[in-house]
This record gives structure tokens, C-alpha cells and sequence, in this order.
């Protein structure tokens, strides 16, 4: 008997462990003054005053309790409208709609995900804050209806038709008779709702556009970096719930020991009670409304026909304080919204969404370019122009800078611990040394296809724009033989923290990234293989479907300034398109003196431009699939 | 009854569109491919046959579908001795379990493994902590462990829930009864409600297997940017290679494959003891 | 008799307390072997719960129980030689009818073949062959109630405790496992103990029926003790029906009830002890007047199939008359006619001042106003009054937001009342005024004539409500006119009931008679 009660706690005390470490540990690391998640470095409130002041940040909240709310309020309505509509209806017409009704519950949710992006791609809806509040609201109703079904069927059948009987409207019967019975039904059906929407991830990923971004979406984005903020939000988020949880679990206990003491909180405490909670969370979604759309537009809307510029860029690649200076220098909004491949941002554009500066890559412009997406700089509004590296400037993709200003600049090569890795064998071996097996286990490869053909091609010694299928066949067994023998992970952005932090020895990056890890962690040092590597440039770009063409030509120019060039260079640490910058960075006492990554190999014979190959793209990109597969 | 029968008919028009068009249009995209131009649409099976003829898709949905069994496997394992313990609680000490157990599901799935990534990574917490005992650390992050560790992290909690619930549904007196006519608490437990729980543990399994086998936020983050699941290519397909017909093939079939486990599931459960066990339990 | 046979059980001062509630207070009881005991009693009178100790399924909080001369209150459940059938059966449902059988013998680790045939020889003996593989759930109340007794049967207990087994069960059904399950203890001849708190079924099946209240044994007797014999008015009640009357025992075989002195067979009380009496519905007879011992006047007359049931009023009960005035119509009009108002006169007594306010005002005079458009209500706004607590006549007036008003008078009297010493009661009821359509609108005349008068009775001893059961009037309310009426009302005398199957008129006088022996002497219970 003892022995049975003190296994019972163990175990129980063991599964809250395992349920509440991780969330501890969150809690925790977000009071980290350091950027580290392992090694906490001092208490600080940085992460909290950041997340308060990161725009993104608070428009997802906003976006996510006003979908939640929302989406909880018209859903339960409809539900049980619905569900006591159902239950008076023909058998046949109740079980149609109740399997169907099944669909988004019994299917996987990315399934209905994908559904509801061919649905409103289908229909040129535009994605943004509707599509996302329409998708939650159409998968939270059948939750509802769930939830309250089974309490009609408990309900005695004639009550309708005995309020009726007595006088009642159907609507009365309904709403003074039937509601009532089966509110509990109903409380947890919203309960469910608003969980669903608030922490629905899968779905509004798929379903959002135009920058709007949910809080799941958004961590989503941050995720591949080590970002200390994303635990103070969801340390608030923690603490948000545990007091609603507890809230709504101690109220009803309050309440019946008021009672039993003979002094019952009256409805109408009760009623003022609630409303007091409504305005609070109304007025926060005021207060986080009224941060979210801040600037003056009225000058902005005479002089370039709009207040509102649609900027779409790679996560984590800008300083956001020029954004902030840039509307309010011209009294604008700026919408940055991000992706994480270029092939992300195509399909975006693709589905039918309008921006008014991208910053794809080179050949996604020489691709955009020859599709005909891209309409040309105005080029006397961007004076800054002349002040491009000579290195950045008139590449094959663009040769006169007509469509595009390039924004950073670089080369992809191989950072290394020199402690564990022997320059020889790099220096013997250039790219192959991802077919090392002496470094089994201690490699990243970066989950793009380009990059890794490249790596695979030009170690082959072939040209990595190269279209003889068997070159790419033979780059394709070169890779699924690399992957079989040093047994890299594979993985974006994460590469960046991981490798400054030293978690492994050998991983291929852009020379930006490599610039930021060699200033963070002084074992690693970068090389750019003698095979030759790509020369890749990141440049801004206005699209033909842009609303807004006068207000992008100047922030172009604003961009390429100097003061911002410098700013974004050193927030960012990759390479600046403006030639002073450079400079002055890669000089002594320049944020980046001394680093071998900040400023890139020119003139090489060996490096190469991407071009662009449709044909090709897809043979890659479905072998890399293949590769990651066969892993 | 005719003013309630009405009641339905927005939902009706409104399920239609929302729920009964996108699925016909993936069907539809599944189908299809287009020419060089939207008019031309052509109907056509390749996709089906490109993922079925390929071992690396194959391969991927063998994946999927063990790692997805694994965790189930665990979640009962570990899931049903915490609800047998908890169903043993007061009242009062179980609503709190029970809450404890609910409330991590209110946290952002994204959030709550999102930590877990601190805690496992190569110079994470645990390979500290080996560190500290003078252990070799091993690899955590971005295995087939940790994919599995993330999994049950988020699915347990509804194993949990389901077995317990059934265990607290069970009719007290069958219990009486057993001990009555012989039983000792471990007969009791492997005579009676073991197999009364079942439908729980049915039902847990249903809510463990479907989401993982389909999920490809956790194989992502948990696992890294190399580890596919069916998920992450169904992803893959959408957002990154823009290949929608073939994402919505992949699609089809894992719908179909989740409807026919549902199906054996759910005979599973009435050819069993289901229809009984719900009667019964009352 | 009994001696010869063995004490299984004793119950010694068995007490049980949940949470400081106690519900038994020293239970002591000896169980024989061979035979059917039951627990009677109503729900919470602890039978159950007596019944789940000795199952093992709780403890004491003190005494023993004894079983076969062991002291069992550390024996588990498991170990106890008793078996249980269960309320719901608690039939497993994940086992077929076999299985459930055969758990018990299962668990034992018997040998296969032993157990079919153990099991096959219960389902002959509950004349269920052939359903062994049948799914329980599936099976009709009273199957499954079967298999639940073989299921407790098969492992050969000593003793089968039964838990309002049948309550389930609806009433032919019931009936006839009442005689399957005597018939099964006795075949099987071991003891039963079952737990009911239907008395017809204690009746007709045990041996020894123990009555239980709130944690207490009231008698333990055979069923015949228990109807002739029952110990006080408690257990009478409970057991059959019955006319139980206090009385007075003159001496021995001499008792006094309704005044009349009575011969009877009971012995043993103290000279002019206050007692129960019961005379069962049964042993009386309607004669004619002048040869009854009684006499009385026939209430109603009920037929109950096999015999009629006759209510016989032998003392009349406590009345009182009073007069209505019934005046015509006297709504008044205000002056554009577009509404109407109306109230009545009043009496009022002088004690009951304290609780007239607006509203009791309203409800007194039967205050009304109306549209005269579309009748539907309009509130009184206004009621102007200056009532002292003093005899006398006041004037009322009541207005609505329109202005437009009646007056009536509030007549506050002492109240007159008529006190019945002897039957401890007292009745009171004042004059009233009413227009003909307000009687003409009666729904329920009966209970609006004592709204009206405000008719009370109550006990003289502790002023507790007494019933006002009769209502009498001499006009007929459909056709009643201007004028004053009396009304009485009154409430009930003293009534026998009486199981016959004579018939007798509604309102005849007739007598009663009944032999001595019928007559049985209670003490009287409960201080």
C-alpha cells in the first residue's frame, strides 16, 4: 500500500517534470542578459524591453488575440445556431453535415492548411488578416458544434416546443430555453475555440500574407536563430495563461464558498466583473493597434499616392531602426514582411501578392527579369547608386543596374574550427572535405539546393551553372555519397548560432553569416576553396505589380545611403553594397578589421554569378529532395 | 420544427465553401497538371505515380509512419501509468492534475519545443550536465530522438487524458465486484480495468498517431532542415518548390492513409469491446 | 428451532461513522446458517452499508464481526467466503456470459473442465442454458440479474449478500424473481442476506427480516411477527398498511381510543400508558350502523381490483363557516374609458397588521386594472391608505399612472377562531367579498375560497399547519348570483381505512367491527 502511494508520486512528479522543465527553463533563460539559450550570463530585462519594442512582435500578439477573439465569438455563435439546427433536422440532412463538419477535425490540419491556400488562391483572394480570421473561424466551428451537440442530445426534446406551447417566438424558445440548458456545452466549445485559433500554427501559415503574422507564425520565422525574445513572449504568454486558467478555475470556488457563507456574488458583480476583464483586453488591443500603425500619413499620401510601402526580405536582414527613421523621415508605414529562400518568395509572389520592394538573390532576378516581374529603377531618384562597390556593380543578372540595386554582397565558403580541423586537408581538399569521413559527425551542410550543387559541382571541377544532366547526376551521387559519409546535419539558419557557439567544426556558409560567427567565436576561421565558389549578391528590386513604385525608388536610395549602409552592414554583418562602407569597416578600428569573411574575393576566375535555369532548378531541387531524403 | 431546421442552412452554405471546395480542390489539383497556359488543363495520374514509383517517397512515409508508431508506442507507455495515477486521486487532487497536464497544451506547440531546443542542443543543458559527470555527450538535437522526445512532449497529454477519462467513466462496482469473487488489485487491474480502459487508450491512440504522422512542425524544428516526414514535403512542395499539384497528390494520400487508420482504429474499438464498454460503463 | 441451527454471523455493536456523520449506532445481529435474512429499511438507514462491511468493502469504525467464529475485519474482500450481487449487477461487460461465470473460478486457477462444468450446472440452476456465449450488455434486466446470482453462486460461497438486487427489475418482472431467488437459496441452502427497502418483497421471501432507521435495528422478527406483531408505529407503518390510532391502555387487555374503551389481547403496559394503537385496513368490517363498535360516515370509496378501499370517518374534524357577500360587477372606468379598475372589500386580522404592505394590499383586495382595448394588464401605481392597528374600517384607494382610481374598505378585526381540544386543533377563517365573475372565473374554487377567507387550522399544541380538507358551499358557482353564502370548511376527523370487498356508499352511516385479537398495542416511539 505505502509502496503503491510513493510510486503513484513518483511518477506523477515525474511526468510534471518532464511537462514543466522545458517551460521552466524558457521562463528562465529569458531573464538571460546574454544571448546564449545554454549558458545563462546575469539577470536582465533586455529580452522584455526588446520584445516590447519590436514591432513584429506586437503586431503578431494583436493579430492573434484579435483573430482569437473573433474567431471564438463567431464560431461559438454559428455553432450553435448551427448544432440546434441540426439537431431538429432530418437524420440524413444532420449526419451529411456532421461528417463533413468531421473533415477538418479528422484531418491531418495540413491538409485543410493546403486546401484553404488553393481555395483563396483559386479565388485571387488576397492572403493577409481576413484569409487568416475566415480559415480560423471555418476550423474552430466544427469544435463548437462538437462540444454542444452531445448536450442537445441530452435535452429533453419538448422543451422547444413547450416554451413555444407557452408563448414563446422560436427565437425566445431558442435563447431563453434551449441556451441556457446547454451553456456548458457551449463554454467549452469556446474554450476549445480560442485555444485552436490562439495557438493554431499550421493553418494560418499557410493561410497569411501582406505581413501579417500570428505569434506562431512569427516564432516560426525566429526560430532558426537564437532569438532571447521569443522566450520573453512566451514566458508572458505562460503567465498570461496560468492566470486566465486560474481565473476561470478559482472563480467558480469563490463563488460557492460566497455562497455557502450567504453572500453570493449577484449576476450583476458577476456581469460587471466580466466586463471590466472585456474592456481591459479591448483597450490592450487598443494600446497595441495604436503602437502598430503610428505614422502621419497625410503628406505621404499627397506626394506618393500612398502611405503604406511593402518591403519583402530575407528574416533578419536589416537593422530595424532604419525602417523606423525611413517612416518617420517620410511620415510612412513601412510593412516588412520576410522569407527564407528565394524559391518562398517566387511562390508568394506567385500566389498572387503585391510588394513593393523584394530583395531576391541574383538569379531569382535574372529570372523575375526575363518573366517580366520587375519594372526598372527610376534611377534619378536613387542618386546613391554611384556610390556601389565595383565588385556588386553590373553582374551578369542586370548588367546596368536596370532593375536592380544591389543591397549585400558575398561569397559562400567553409568556416572551420582550426583547432579540429587541419588546414591541410582543406587546402588539399577544398569542398571535399565533406566527403571526409575523418570529420564524420562534426559537419553542417545548409538546407539549399543552389548552394549545395555548387559545392558538389565545383568540386567536381565543373561549372556550377552547368545544364549536361550528367554533370548534375554525377553532383547529385557526390552529395547522397557525402551525406552517407560524414553524416552531416542539415540545416539553415540555425547554423549561424550553432557554429558560434562551436557546436560543430566544418559547416558551409554565406561569407556574411561567417563574418558575424568569426567576430563571436575566435577558433573558427573561414576559407574560400581554390575550386572556386559563388560570387552572390542580394539586391533590391521593384516588382511590376508594385502600388507604390514612387515611395520604393526612395527608399532604395534611403537604403543605399551611407549612414544606413553602415548602420545595416554592422547590425547585419554582411557585406555592404556601398563601396565607403566596406571600407570603412574592413579598416582598423572598423567593426570588422581583421575579418577575412566581411570583405569578398574579387576577380577570381573560378568564382561564378549564378544564372538562372528553370530546366535545371527543378532537376536540383529534386534531387536535393532526394538527398535530404536518403539521409 | 421547420424555424430551427433553417437554423442550419448558412453553416451548410458556409461548410460548403470552406471545407467542401478546398478539399475538392485538392482533389482536383491532385489530378490535374497544367499545360503552358491555364486553359490547357490536362488530367493526369503522374503525380501519384511519381510519388509511388520513387523508394526516397516511399522511404519518407516509412519514416513517417514509424516515428509517428514510436511515439504512440511511448505515449502509451508512459501515458497510461500517470492517468492509473491519477484516476487513484481525490477529487479534488485529480481536477489539479488534471489541469497540470492541460495547461502545457495551452502554450503555443511552437513555444513549448521551441525550449526544448535550448536543452538538447550540442552544448545544451544535457550535454553540459554529461559534461559535468564525465560523460561522452552524445548527439540529441536533430536525431531521430529528439524528433521522437518532441513528439511525445506535445501528444502525451492527450494519451493522458483520454486513458484517465476512461478510467473515471469506469463503473466503481465492477471493481467491488472482482474483488468479491477473488481477485487480488494486480488481477484486478489485468482482468478488469486494463481492458476497460481500452477505448481510451483507442481513442489516445487515435490523437497521438494522426497528429504525428502528419506533423512537420516538430520533425523541422526537432529534427533540422534534413529530416522529411510526409509533412515537411507536403511543405516542401507548397512553400518552397511551388509544385502544388504534386503537394496536393502527397496530400491526397496521406488523407487516405489517416482515413483507412481511423477506419481500422475505429472497428478496432467496436469489433472489440467498444459498444459494450460504452453501454456498460454507464 | 433455531437453536439447533449455527451462528455464521454476529454483528457485534457495530458503529460507522463517514465524516463524523454516524450511520450505524451499534448494530448487533446474529445470522444463521441456511437462512434468508433482509435488511428493511428506507434509503440511508444504513442496511448498505452494514451489507458492505460485512463484503469487506469498508471498514468498521468499531465493534466486530464475526464469521464462522472468526473475527473477518482484516480478511480483504477477496479472502471473505461470501460472495455479492450487486445492485447493477456490476456484470463485467468487456466478457461474455461464460466468462463472467467463470471469473471467480478463473481467478482460483481451477482446471478447465471443472469450471465448465460448474458453470454449466449454474446456468441449468438460473435456467439460462445456452447463452454462454451470449454479450451481457445485450441481455434483458432480468438475464443479467441471473447471471449475476450464478456469478456470486458458482464459487460455492457461505453466505450471498444481495444488494437491492431487483430494484431494477419493474414490477411482474420483480414478482417473479422474487420466487426464483427463494427458490434458489433453497436449493442451494445457504444463507442469503439481502438488502430492500421494498417491503412486500422482504415479505414474501425471508426467513428473518431485520427493520433498520437511521442506523438502528427496530425489529428483528419472521414476516409474520413483523405484520402482527410490529414493535411500534414505526415499523408498523413501514410494513403493510395501516390505521394506527393513540390510545390509552386501561389495564391489561382494556384499551381506550376516540373514547371508546375496547377489549383487545395485549398484556404488559403500565395502567394508562399512552400507546399506538394498529388495527389493519384488513381486519376491519363495515357493518350497519347500529351493529358496529364504531360508527362512522363513508368518505370515499376506492377500488383497488382485488378489494375496494373505503376511507370511514368515525370523530368529525375541527370546522368553521363563514359568509361571502357576492355583489355584481364593480370595475370602474376612467373617463375616457380606455381603462378599468377593480378591488374587493377586505377583513383583515388585527395581529396579522405587521405584514400588510402594498403588495399584501394588492393581493388582498385583488387589485386589477386593464386596458379595456386589448385586456391586457396595467400596474397599479398608486395605493393610498391610512390603516391603524386598531378594530375599525379604513379606506383604501388604488390608482393607476392614468389617475384613474378605486376605493374600498379594509375592516380590521379580532379574529374569531374554533378550538377542538380533543382532536388538539383549531380552525379560523374570515368573511369575504367576491363579485360573481370573479367566482364564475374560478379555475380551482376550492383552494380560492380558502385563499379568500384566509382559512388556517393548526395544532394547538405546537401551532404546526394542519390541512383544511373539506371546502363546503350551498350554491353552485356557475349560476350564482348577488347575495351572501356561507361556506365551511373544515378539516380531516378521524379515518379508518378499510380493505373490503363489500361495497358501501359514499355518505352512508355505517358501523365498524373487528375482533379483539385484531387490536394490537403498541408503546409509542420517538420522544
Amino acid at each position: 500500500m505505502k509502496n503503491n502511494k510513493f510510486m503513484k508520486r513518483l511518477i506523477l512528479g515525474l511526468i510534471l517534470v518532464f511537462f514543466y522543465f522545458p517551460i521552466l527553463y524558457m521562463l528562465v533563460f529569458s531573464f538571460n542578459s546574454g544571448r546564449s539559450l545554454t549558458s545563462f550570463d546575469g539577470f536582465s530585462f533586455q529580452w522584455y524591453v526588446k520584445m516590447f519594442h519590436d514591432r513584429n512582435m506586437m503586431e503578431a500578439i494583436y493579430y492573434t488575440l484579435v483573430t482569437a477573439v473573433v474567431a471564438t465569438f463567431v464560431s461559438t455563435i454559428v455553432g450553435t445556431i448551427t448544432a440546434i439546427g441540426l439537431s431538429k433536422s432530418r437524420k440524413i440532412v444532420r449526419e451529411v453535415v456532421k461528417q463533413i463538419n468531421d473533415l477538418p477535425i479528422m484531418n491531418p490540419e495540413i491538409v485543410t492548411a493546403v486546401g484553404f491556400m488553393l481555395f483563396y488562391v483559386s479565388l485571387r483572394i488576397e492572403k493577409g488578416f481576413v484569409t487568416m480570421l475566415l480559415a480560423h473561424i471555418a476550423f474552430c466551428t466544427p469544435y463548437v458544434i462538437l462540444s454542444v451537440m452531445p448536450k442537445l442530445r441530452s435535452l429533453d426534446k419538448n422543451l422547444a416546443e413547450a416554451a413555444m406551447d407557452l408563448g414563446a417566438t422560436p427565437f425566445q424558445a431558442m435563447t431563453k430555453v434551449i441556451v441556457p440548458q446547454i451553456m456548458p456545452g457551449i463554454v467549452s466549445g469556446a474554450l476549445i475555440a480560442f485555444t485552436m485559433s490562439f495557438d493554431d500554427f499550421i493553418i494560418s501559415y499557410f493561410v497569411t500574407g501582406n505581413g501579417v503574422k500570428n505569434i506562431s507564425t512569427l516564432v516560426w520565422t525566429m526560430s532558426k536563430r537564437v532569438n532571447p525574445s521569443i522566450n520573453a513572449l512566451s514566458t508572458l504568454i505562460v503567465v498570461i495563461i496560468t492566470i486566465t486558467l486560474l481565473f476561470v478555475n478559482v472563480v467558480p470556488i469563490y463563488k460557492e464558498k460566497r455562497q455557502k457563507e450567504g453572500r453570493p456574488i449577484s449576476n450583476k458583480t458577476f456581469g460587471i466583473i466580466a466586463t471590466c476583464f472585456i474592456v481591459a483586453i479591448g483597450s490592450m488591443l487598443f494600446a497595441l493597434k495604436g503602437g502598430v500603425g503610428s505614422a502621419n500619413p497625410q503628406d505621404a499620401i499627397a506626394k506618393y499616392g500612398s502611405d503604406t510601402l511593402k518591403v519583402y526580405s530575407w528574416g533578419e536582414y536589416i537593422d530595424p531602426s532604419i525602417n523606423k527613421e525611413f517612416e518617420r523621415k517620410f511620415g510612412v508605414k513601412v510593412i516588412y514582411d520576410t522569407f527564407d529562400s528565394n524559391e518562398l518568395m517566387y511562390t508568394k509572389l506567385q500566389s498572387g501578392e503585391a510588394y513593393d520592394v523584394i530583395v531576391p538573390s541574383d538569379y531569382m532576378i535574372e529570372r523575375m527579369r526575363s518573366e517580366d516581374l520587375l519594372q526598372p529603377l527610376d534611377k534619378e531618384m536613387i542618386p546613391n547608386l554611384s556610390y556601389l562597390s565595383d565588385g556588386v556593380k553590373g553582374l551578369s543578372y542586370d548588367p546596368k543596374n536596370t532593375y536592380s540595386a544591389p543591397y549585400f554582397w558575398g561569397t559562400v565558403g567553409i568556416i572551420y574550427n582550426k583547432n579540429n580541423v587541419d588546414k591541410k586537408d582543406l587546402e588539399e581538399q577544398g569542398f571535399g572535405i565533406f566527403k571526409n569521413e575523418k570529420y564524420k559527425g562534426h559537419i553542417y551542410m545548409y538546407d539549399s539546393e543552389r548552394d549545395s550543387f555548387m559545392m558538389a559541382l565545383k568540386s567536381l571541377g565543373y561549372s556550377m551553372n552547368t545544364d549536361n544532366p550528367k554533370e548534375l547526376q554525377e553532383a547529385y551521387e557526390w552529395l547522397v555519397e557525402a551525406v552517407h559519409t560524414v553524416n552531416p546535419e542539415i540545416v539553415t539558419d540555425e547554423v549561424i548560432d550553432a557554429m558560434a557557439n562551436g557546436n560543430k567544426d566544418i559547416a558551409m556558409v554565406y561569407s556574411g553569416d561567417a563574418a558575424y560567427i568569426l567576430n563571436e567565436n575566435e577558433d573558427m576561421e573561414y576559407y574560400l576553396p581554390e575550386q572556386g565558389t559563388n560570387i552572390w549578391s542580394d539586391a533590391m528590386v521593384i516588382p511590376k505589380n508594385s502600388k507604390n513604385p514612387k515611395l520604393a525608388n526612395e527608399y532604395i536610395n534611403f537604403i543605399l545611403d551611407y549612414e544606413s549602409s553602415l548602420k545595416n552592414s554592422i547590425y547585419v554583418g554582411y557585406t555592404s553594397s556601398n563601396a565607403e562602407v566596406v571600407e570603412t569597416l574592413s579598416a582598423e578600428g572598423g567593426e570588422f578589421y581583421g575579418n577575412d569573411a566581411y570583405v569578398p574575393r574579387v576577380g577570381y576566375d573560378k568564382d561564378e554569378v549564378f544564372k538562372n535555369n528553370d530546366e535545371v532548378k527543378k532537376i536540383i531541387s529534386n534531387y536535393w529532395t532526394k538527398v535530404k531524403i536518403a539521409k | 420544427m421547420k424555424t430551427f431546421k433553417r437554423l442550419t442552412i448558412p453553416y451548410i452554405v458556409w461548410i460548403t465553401l470552406m471545407i467542401v471546395i478546398p478539399m475538392l480542390l485538392i482533389v482536383f489539383y491532385a489530378f490535374t497538371k497544367t499545360g503552358n497556359d491555364v486553359v490547357s488543363i490536362q488530367f493526369t495520374l503522374e503525380h501519384f505515380q511519381k510519388f509511388f514509383t520513387d523508394p526516397d517517397f516511399l522511404r519518407t512515409l516509412w519514416l513517417s509512419l514509424k516515428i509517428a508508431f514510436i511515439t504512440t508506442i511511448i505515449c502509451i507507455l508512459l501515458g497510461y501509468p500517470v492517468a492509473y495515477a491519477i484516476s487513484q486521486c481525490d477529487t479534488k487532487t485529480r481536477n489539479l492534475l488534471i489541469l497540470l497536464v492541460t495547461l502545457p497544451m495551452w502554450i503555443n506547440m511552437l513555444v513549448r519545443t521551441y525550449a526544448w531546443i535550448g536543452i538538447l542542443a550540442d552544448n545544451g543543458l544535457i550535454s553540459h550536465i554529461f559534461n559535468f559527470f564525465g560523460f561522452e555527450p552524445t548527439k540529441l538535437l536533430y536525431t531521430d530522438f529528439s524528433v521522437i522526445l518532441g513528439m511525445v512532449y506535445n501528444f502525451i497529454p492527450f494519451m493522458i487524458l483520454q486513458i484517465e477519462s476512461s478510467l473515471a467513466k469506469m463503473d466503481k462496482s465492477l471493481l467491488d465486484a472482482a474483488n468479491d469473487l477473488g481477485c487480488n488489485r494486480m488481477q484486478r487491474f489485468l482482468n478488469i480495468t486494463l481492458p476497460l480502459s481500452l477505448p481510451g487508450v483507442i481513442t489516445g491512440i487515435t490523437l497521438v498517431f494522426l497528429p504525428a504522422v502528419s506533423s512537420f512542425v516538430i520533425p523541422k524544428l526537432m529534427g533540422g532542415g534534413g529530416y522529411m516526414m510526409i509533412g515537411n514535403v507536403i511543405e516542401n512542395q507548397f512553400i518552397t518548390v511551388g509544385e502544388w499539384n504534386f503537394g496536393s497528390a502527397i496530400s491526397m494520400i496521406m488523407a487516405v492513409i489517416i482515413m483507412i487508420s481511423m477506419y481500422i482504429t475505429r472497428r478496432l474499438d467496436k469489433g472489440d469491446d467498444g459498444a459494450r464498454i460504452r453501454k456498460g460503463g454507464r | 428451532m433455531e437453536m439447533e441451527k449455527n451462528k455464521l454471523i454476529q454483528f457485534k455493536n457495530i458503529v460507522k461513522d463517514f465524516d463524523g456523520q454516524l450511520v450505524l449506532k451499534g448494530i448487533n445481529l446474529d445470522i444463521y446458517e441456511n437462512e434468508f435474512v433482509t435488511l428493511l429499511g428506507p434509503s440511508g438507514c444504513g442496511k448498505t452499508t452494514l451489507l458492505r462491511i460485512l463484503g469487506g468493502f469498508l471498514d468498521v469504525t468499531e465493534g466486530q464481526v464475526i464469521f464462522d467464529g472468526e473475527d473477518i475485519a482484516d480478511l480483504p474482500p477477496y479472502k471473505r467466503e461470501l460472495n455479492t450481487v450487486f445492485q447493477k449487477y456490476a456484470l463485467f461487460p468487456h466478457m461474455n456470459v461464460y466468462d463472467n461465470i467463470a471469473f471467480g473460478l478463473k481467478i482460483k486457477k481451477m482446471s478447465k473442465d471443472v469450471i465448465e462444468q460448474k458453470v454449466m450446472k449454474m446456468l441449468k440452476l438460473i435456467n439460462l442454458e445456452g447463452f454462454e456465449d451470449k454479450d451481457v450488455t445485450l441481455l434483458s434486466g432480468g438475464q443479467q440479474q441471473r447471471i449475476a446470482i450464478a456469478r456470486a453462486l458458482v464459487n460455492e460461497p457461505k453466505v450471498l449478500l444481495l444488494d437491492e438486487p431487483l430494484a431494477a427489475l419493474d414490477l411482474k418482472l420483480r414478482k417473479e424473481m422474487q420466487y426464483e431467488l427463494k427458490k434458489i437459496q433453497q436449493e442451494v441452502g445457504i444463507t442469503f442476506i439481502y438488502v430492500t427497502h421494498d417491503q412486500e418483497e422482504a415479505l414474501t421471501m425471508s426467513d428473518k427480516i431485520v427493520v433498520m432507521k437511521d442506523g438502528e435495528i427496530q425489529q428483528v422478527g419472521t414476516p409474520t411477527d413483523i405484520y402482527n406483531e410490529p414493535e411500534n408505529c414505526y415499523v408498523a407503518r413501514f410494513i403493510g398498511e395501516s390505521n394506527i390510532i393513540p390510545g390509552i391502555m386501561l389495564e391489561d387487555y382494556k384499551v381506550r381510543f376516540d373514547d371508546i374503551d375496547f377489549d383487545c389481547v395485549d398484556f404488559g403496559f403500565k395502567k394508562n400508558e399512552p400507546v399506538d394503537v394498529v388495527i389493519r385496513p384488513e381486519d376491519l368490517d363495515i357493518v350497519k350502523e347500529e351493529e358496529g363498535k364504531m360508527t362512522g360516515v363513508v368518505k370515499s370509496v376506492l377500488f383497488k381490483g382485488v378489494h375496494y378501499e373505503i376511507m370511514v370517518e368515525t370523530v368529525p374534524g375541527t370546522t368553521v363557516s363563514v359568509d361571502m357577500q357576492v355583489t355584481q360587477e364593480h370595475d370602474i372606468s376612467s373617463s375616457d374609458a380606455s381603462e378599468k379598475i377593480s378591488a374587493n372589500d377586505f377583513y383583515v386580522d388585527i395581529k396579522d397588521m405587521e405584514e400588510l404592505n402594498d403588495a399584501e394590499i394588492i393581493a388582498r383586495a385583488d387589485a386589477q386594472a386593464w386596458s379595456t382595448e386589448n385586456d391586457e394588464y396595467i400596474s397599479i401605481s398608486k395605493i393610498e391608505y391610512d390603516i391603524k392597528e386598531e378594530i375599525g374600517t379604513y379606506p383604501v384607494t388604488f390608482s393607476t399612472s392614468n389617475g384613474t382610481s378605486v376605493t374600498i374598505n379594509v375592516f380590521v378585526v379580532k379574529q374569531q377562531y374554533v378550538e377542538n381540544p380533543k382532536a388538539n386543533e383549531a380552525i379560523a377563517a374570515f368573511n369575504f367579498f367576491k363579485t360573481v365573475d370573479e367566482i364564475k372565473e374560478s379555475a380551482a374554487l376550492d383552494t380560492d375560497l380558502k385563499t379568500w377567507a384566509n382559512a388556517q387550522s393548526w395544532k394547538l399544541s405546537d401551532e404546526s399547519d394542519v390541512e383544511i380538507s373539506n371546502v363546503e358551499y350551498d350554491f353552485d358557482p356557475d349560476t350564482i348570483t348577488a347575495g351572501t353564502y356561507k361556506v365551511t370548511f373544515s378539516t380531516q376527523g378521524r379515518e379508518f381505512k378499510i380493505h373490503t370487498t363489500d361495497i358501501a356508499e359514499e355518505g352512508a352511516e355505517v358501523g365498524l367491527s373487528f375482533f379483539p385479537e385484531d387490536i394490537h398495542v403498541m408503546s409509542k416511539i420517538g420522544f
